[in-house]
């Protein structure tokens, strides 16, 4: 995790979807990127082959603003195969009106302090391990106040 | 078009942690039992469809492995898989070949033997294309999020979403296939362990091993054979619409609109029929479900099942075979499952379990999770007796 930065080199990690989730190299925030259809305005999150809308496959980027409010979440205690449990889950309804479904990322005896409607925002974080040890590392949530924390 | 009418049905038991058969002789037991129902012989079926998740089984070819060998080769065989749709989706397709003329006779089959392929405690969730399952979301945590926002909006306690399960226990109670015999309270299904909060074990579907087979044919064959008539009215299919923005999740839109065309193609409304076998993969569903499909406003789910409209007695009874929450949940197998269990009922055959006066019946099943969407799929089939 963020702590850990300057191991990244040796850690066998991907990026998932870096088309959508920028980490900037400047050491900046990260923050997710909406397309926005050059045709009729219509903004997709992640990013589509054409327009759903009107089929127009021209797009220009649109980053997000990195916070926004929790619509719904869950706590899994019985997890997807090859994922540890409790994991926390939940949607951000964000202010460009796209709504991203991603870990909230706090430690188990933190997960009883969420609730819906609070502010959340994007940060990067370790989201799967394969069997390998190979980490995925993409976007979650992290409570706004508390953006250093994390598992 | 022609319309179709269901000449035979035939089933195995619900088969709880392990099936005593290997997948394809669930199947053949389910066809075995759906032909002798049927008065027909093997070779007497011009087409056949079977739904089978082989995501889950691994299975090649399955449907013909089931059919093959039971002498039915020949003729087209084709393999449907959209989740928990898949043989309900079969069912849509071979009507489809009667309807159109294609055939007199077809057949769909629906099996899943879970307990073969699957290790006990992990959860489904949609494939890792899914960018959201990519992140760890399973299927018990999309419901238990449906769940708790159902509860946020309109008040409802887990104590209200408990009593689904103790009603549809009490229904799978005399269901003879189900292994779900024993009486739940309302206490023991709020005290259940934890599976994706707020839901608990008790408030989610087992998974069972079963086969299921549905013979569909013309009136002239249905005459001839001299089975009761039932029709099937509307045999509806849609899929998901996708959106970004800020969905109701207490709205199950596919299911809505899928239920407003399934009632438009038959001639009818809610007000018309008499029990529905609904997906209640999770106990929350049949509050949204109930809802979307016109049974009660957005909102009254808890109120329409406390005042007893969905129970015997009511305005419609759902789940009266037990539902998914106390049969079991044989993915591939359940939509062609609840057809079966639903035409007893429409030939007053259900024993125990028989809804009174039982003329119009309604099955659903949707399907899987694509990201942006309700679900992926939504089976409606309405038959009439």
């Amino acid at each position: 995790m963020a702590e850990k930065t300057t191991k990244v080199d040796e850690q066998k990690q991907v990026i998932y979807h870096p088309d959508f989730f920028k980490i900037p190299e400047d050491g900046g925030a990260p923050y997710l990127v909406a397309s926005k259809c050059r045709n009729c305005g219509q903004l997709w999150f992640p990013n589509l082959r054409a327009c759903p809308e009107c089929w127009s496959d021209a797009f220009d980027d649109a980053p997000m603003e990195r916070a926004g409010k929790l619509y719904v979440y869950t706590i899994s205690n019985v997890p997807q195969p090859g994922l540890k449990a409790p994991l926390a889950f939940g949607y951000v309804d964000f202010p460009n009106g796209i709504r991203v479904g991603a870990q909230i990322d706090v430690p188990p005896e933190q997960m009883k302090d969420i609730r819906i409607g609070m502010d959340l925002q994007v940060e990067a974080g370790v989201i799967r391990e394969d069997k390998d040890g190979v980490k995925t590392v993409s976007y979650v949530f992290r409570p706004v106040a508390a953006s250093k924390g994390g598992k | 078009m022609r319309d179709v009418y269901i000449i035979g049905v035939g089933m195995t038991d619900y088969y709880y942690r392990k099936s005593p058969m290997s997948d394809v002789s669930l199947g053949q037991v389910a066809v075995y039992n759906a032909l002798k129902d049927a008065g027909i012989k093997n070779k007497q079926v011009q087409s056949v469809y079977t739904g089978e998740m082989p995501g889950l089984s691994g299975s090649i070819c399955f449907g013909q492995q089931v059919a093959i060998t039971l002498g039915m080769g020949g003729v087209p065989m084709m393999n449907v898989e959209s989740a928990c749709s898949s043989s309900a989706l079969a069912v849509n397709l071979a009507a489809k070949d009667v309807a159109a003329g294609v055939t007199d006779i077809s057949m769909a089959v629906g099996v899943q033997n879970i307990s073969a392929h699957r290790t006990s405690g992990t959860a489904f969730s949609p494939d890792l294309n899914n960018p959201e399952a990519m992140q760890g979301l399973t299927m018990p945590g999309l419901y238990s999020m449906r769940a708790r926002r159902y509860m946020e909006n309109f008040g409802a306690t887990s104590e209200d979403i408990a009593l689904i399960c103790v009603k549809n226990r009490r229904h799978a109670m005399n269901n003879p296939r189900s292994q779900f015999h024993d009486p739940l309270t309302v206490e023991q299904v709020v005290n259940a362990r934890s599976i994706s909060e707020p839901l608990t074990l008790l408030m989610s579907c087992p998974n069972v091993d079963a086969g299921a087979a549905v013979i569909v044919a013309t009136k002239e064959k249905a005459m001839q054979l001299g089975t009761k008539l039932i029709r099937i009215l509307a045999s509806e299919v849609t899929s998901g619409i996708f959106t970004n923005g800020f969905r109701d999740m207490t709205w199950m839109e596919i299911t809505a609109r899928g239920a407003k065309e399934a009632y438009e193609i038959a001639g009818i409304g809610p007000e018309d029929i008499d029990m529905v076998e609904c997906h209640d993969a999770f106990a929350i569903n049949e509050f949204l479900y109930s809802e979307a499909m016109g049974f009660c406003g957005h909102g009254e789910g808890v109120e329409f099942l406390r005042s007893g409209g969905s129970d015997y007695g009511g305005k419609v009874v759902f789940s009266p075979r037990g539902g998914l929450l106390s049969c079991g949940h044989p993915t591939g197998a359940s939509g062609a499952a609840q057809i079966v269990e639903m035409t007893w009922q429409l030939r007053n055959e259900a024993g125990a379990m028989q809804v009174p006066d039982c003329k119009t019946a309604m099955t659903h099943v949707t399907g899987g999770g694509v990201y942006g969407t309700n679900n992926s799929v939504c089976t409606i089939n309405i038959l009439s007796s």
